[in-house]
């Protein structure tokens, strides 16, 4: 008899590995280490004042006559789709200095435990698109939670540039636009503007930067100075398969036997 | 930021700073003024990321930046409006018998005023006579 089938969400033994598959595993709970009001939250988003009502693109699905559909009655909408919320977005830049989370494994962690999520995934950046209450809420818990650290993680709406810049002399990651400075005195770092430059009215703490050694523990990156990809067998097997395929077949990776 | 060279009768060497973090702009203003303090140093070029005064795009698109690392530093008695946060620093030595003695004398300062890391390399690394490409766009004749 065959053993039952259990998602592995990700390969390897290293770190890193380890670490993605804890991101992307949605029964795994992710620890907060931090609280940020909703409010903060709200003008750090710069969509809406906070306290304002949510503006809506349709009315909500209560009062609308959707058509009978074998689909709508297998998909329970989310909060801000049943009260016709706009798309609005939350976009995070990751420093390839072993920030907690890199932006390719900030897909696969959304698709596996979010509804709800459009996503999209650049080398540095990755935006969420999503209905807007819902998308206050997660971005609530992506600040707090064990994927964000002040320094490394910015929240960014446009030039995102910084990345895969040297940090600066407060290991804080590059932006052009400054949109957190540290705060000295404190030891965290604050948000001074919001995440497309507009100023706030005051800052807002996200709290103390992680220092590097918990960060190489914390991180899902793979770097020739710490983890090397090349460590970990499973990975990178998983990798030269996907490669050898791609470059093999094209989208039809079905058509080659026994890679 | 640049001085006003003359012009090179023979290619002269550099040593390139590559420090492991970018430089503020207070830590930028005392290396330079430093390094000019050594003798056989010709001339200092800065490279690094650009720190825009406005913004560029999206709704906030015309307001400044104010940026706080750009701002006006004295180096070498000069007043020089610094618009990138420093992250490669080459300096020109103007006689190829003292590079050794002024690369050690750079290492001292380096290592007073940069004590996150940094690397040190000598070569030639900005231009030094036209390119092609500087005849095709008529900047030189």
């Amino acid at each position: 008899m065959m053993a039952k089938y259990e998602r592995q969400f990700y390969p390897g033994t290293s770190v890193p590995a380890k670490n993605r598959k804890r991101f992307i595993d949605p029964k795994v709970k992710l620890e907060k280490l931090r609280e940020i009001a909703m409010d903060d939250v709200v003008k750090i988003l710069g969509h809406r004042q906070p306290g304002e009502d949510y503006k809506s693109i349709h009315p909500p699905l209560e009062e609308s006559n959707e058509p009978d559909c074998p689909i709508r009655q297998m998909v329970t909408p989310i909060e801000g789709a049943k009260k016709g919320d706009r798309i609005r977005y939350v976009q995070f830049t990751d420093s390839v200095y072993f920030a907690p989370i890199v932006p390719y494994c900030r897909s696969w962690m959304y698709m596996s435990r979010f509804r709800g999520v459009d996503t999209g995934c650049l080398s540095g950046r990755n935006i969420i698109e999503m209905r807007e209450r819902d998308l206050e809420k997660l971005a609530k818990e992506l600040i707090e939670n064990e994927t964000f650290d002040p320094a490394k993680v910015g929240i960014r709406g446009a030039t995102v540039h910084g990345h895969a810049c040297r940090l600066d002399e407060n290991g804080l990651m590059f932006d052009a636009w400054q949109r957190y400075r540290f705060n000295a005195k404190k030891g965290e770092v604050e948000y001074v503007k919001d995440q497309v430059a507009l100023p706030l009215d005051k800052p807002i703490s996200v709290g103390k930067p992680a220092d590097e050694k918990e960060l190489k523990k914390r991180t899902t990156m793979f770097r020739a100075d710490d983890v090397d990809m090349r460590d970990d067998k499973e990975v990178m097997n998983m990798n030269l398969r996907i490669h050898r395929l791609r470059t093999l077949a094209g989208f039809q990776p079905w058509a080659i036997k026994g890679v | 930021m640049q001085g006003a060279p003359t012009p090179e009768r023979i290619v002269l060497p550099e040593i390139m700073i590559m420090p492991s973090r970018l430089l503020s702009a207070d830590t930028t203003e005392k290396i330079l003024n430093k390094i000019y303090g050594v003798k056989y140093v010709r001339h200092i070029n800065c490279q690094g990321e650009s720190l825009p005064l406005k913004l560029t795009s999206g709704p906030g698109s015309g307001l400044l930046v104010n940026h706080p690392e750009r701002k006006v530093i004295k180096v070498n008695g000069k007043d020089e409006e610094l618009r990138i946060l420093v992250g490669r620093i080459f300096v020109e030595i103007e006689d190829f018998e003292h590079v050794e003695e002024t690369l050690q004398k750079i290492e001292k300062i380096c290592e007073e005023l940069l004590p996150f890391g940094f690397d040190l390399e000598v070569g030639r690394y900005s231009k030094f006579k036209p390119t092609v490409t500087d005849y095709a766009n008529k900047r030189c004749s």
